[in-house]
């Protein structure tokens, strides 16, 4: 086996473990996120995001490079993301808690899985025609934060004040119901 | 509802998110950005080839990912051993049907497994679409600043939280 190989199972235990320990992997938690319950989920992603965007820039500089950036589909990123965004409140779990899920012994985890290797079969089967058609169209590229504001630390600085506000804010808003 | 009031042993989350982006900057040094829904199509791909090998060479789908004998599956295969390494070593109970759906839609397991089933389709049909997931696209997506993973966190947290509003209906009266 090569070393990739190792490295990818090595960062996969590792992010499995973290996300299990945070509760990302339980569906009631995340249940109870999406009904502005309980503000720790998104709270940890949206900072986990802050943290690595800062953590990259710094790895730039270094001279390592291995960014990758997906361009944005007007219609199909965004229809996308109304049909995941409803199948995530709906079960509770993403693509990749599927997985830590199904390690920690959720049997309805497991589902989740099965359903999602049926729903990739599906779409690897119309690929050629559901991209050109949703995807080619409404492509505007692969902008990033940093081409709208003319430069990478004015981009950088626009996300860490954006996303920490949204932490301020689900600070304030979730977990209100519970205690009052 | 002593049950709800159980202490859960969950790291609380800003410690938990440094110990992430950790991860996170460890996979844009040794790989490149991190993904899972990619790890599906591996998964797949590994699977069929054997079987229909012209067929996995038909479909871009296919041909546009690597194999099982890659970064992507190994990574998704690791998020199950550290999951249930974790799962292992902590005290979280883990149920089959979770308490919130078992309030609404009562304990069958069949019902449960179902909507999990169309769930995990919608999922992931829905990445592959797109191209990525919450990993993938959102996570990954926005911590290079990409426009096309901000587009997408938005519109995810916005319509699972109308979502599960559907589903669970209005929590507050439940309580009552």
């Amino acid at each position: 086996m090569n070393l990739e190989i190792w490295l990818g199972l090595f960062s996969g235990i590792a992010f499995g473990f973290v996300i299990q320990r945070v509760g990302a992997t339980d569906a009631n938690k995340m249940a109870k996120a999406h009904l502005m319950l309980e503000g720790d989920i998104p709270r940890f992603m949206i900072m986990a995001v802050v943290l690595s965007a800062a953590g990259l820039f710094g790895l730039q500089a270094t001279g390592i490079d291995n960014t990758s950036i997906l361009p944005t589909s007007l219609v199909a990123t965004g229809l996308a993301a109304v049909l995941f965004g409803v199948g995530w409140g709906f079960c509770g779990y993403c693509p990749g808690t599927t997985w830590a899920a199904v390690g920690e012994g959720r049997m309805d985890a497991v589902f989740a899985l099965f359903g999602g290797l049926a729903g990739t079969a599906l779409f690897a089967h119309f690929h050629e025609i559901l991209i050109p058609l949703l995807y080619g169209p409404t492509n505007v590229g692969k902008i990033t934060l940093g081409d709208w504001l003319g430069g990478k630390v004015p981009g950088l600085a626009a996300l860490i004040v954006l996303f920490s506000l949204c932490i301020w804010g689900i600070g304030r808003l979730w977990g209100r119901k519970q205690h009052g | 509802m002593t049950a709800e009031k159980e202490k859960t042993t969950y790291w609380k989350w800003l410690p938990a998110s440094f110990a992430l982006a950790g991860i996170i900057v460890f996979v844009f040094t040794t790989f490149g950005p991190p993904a899972s829904s990619s790890g599906y199509v591996s998964t797949l791909k590994g699977a069929i080839q054997h079987l229909a090998p012209e067929y996995v060479g038909e479909r871009e789908h296919y041909r546009m990912m690597p194999d099982s004998g890659s970064w992507l599956f190994a990574f998704v295969l690791g998020m199950a051993i550290g999951g249930f390494v974790a799962g292992r070593t902590s005290s979280a109970q883990v149920s089959d049907v979770p308490q919130l759906w078992r309030r609404r839609f009562g304990e069958s397991k069949a019902k449960r497994y179902l909507a999990t089933f169309i769930g995990g389709f919608l999922i992931l049909f829905a990445s592959r679409l797109a191209g990525g997931c919450t990993l993938g696209l959102f996570i990954s997506g926005s911590t290079q600043l990409a426009v096309s993973g901000l587009y997408f966190g938005v519109l995810i947290f916005v319509f699972a939280m109308l979502s599960a509003r559907v589903v669970y209906g209005n929590p507050d009266k439940e309580e009552t």
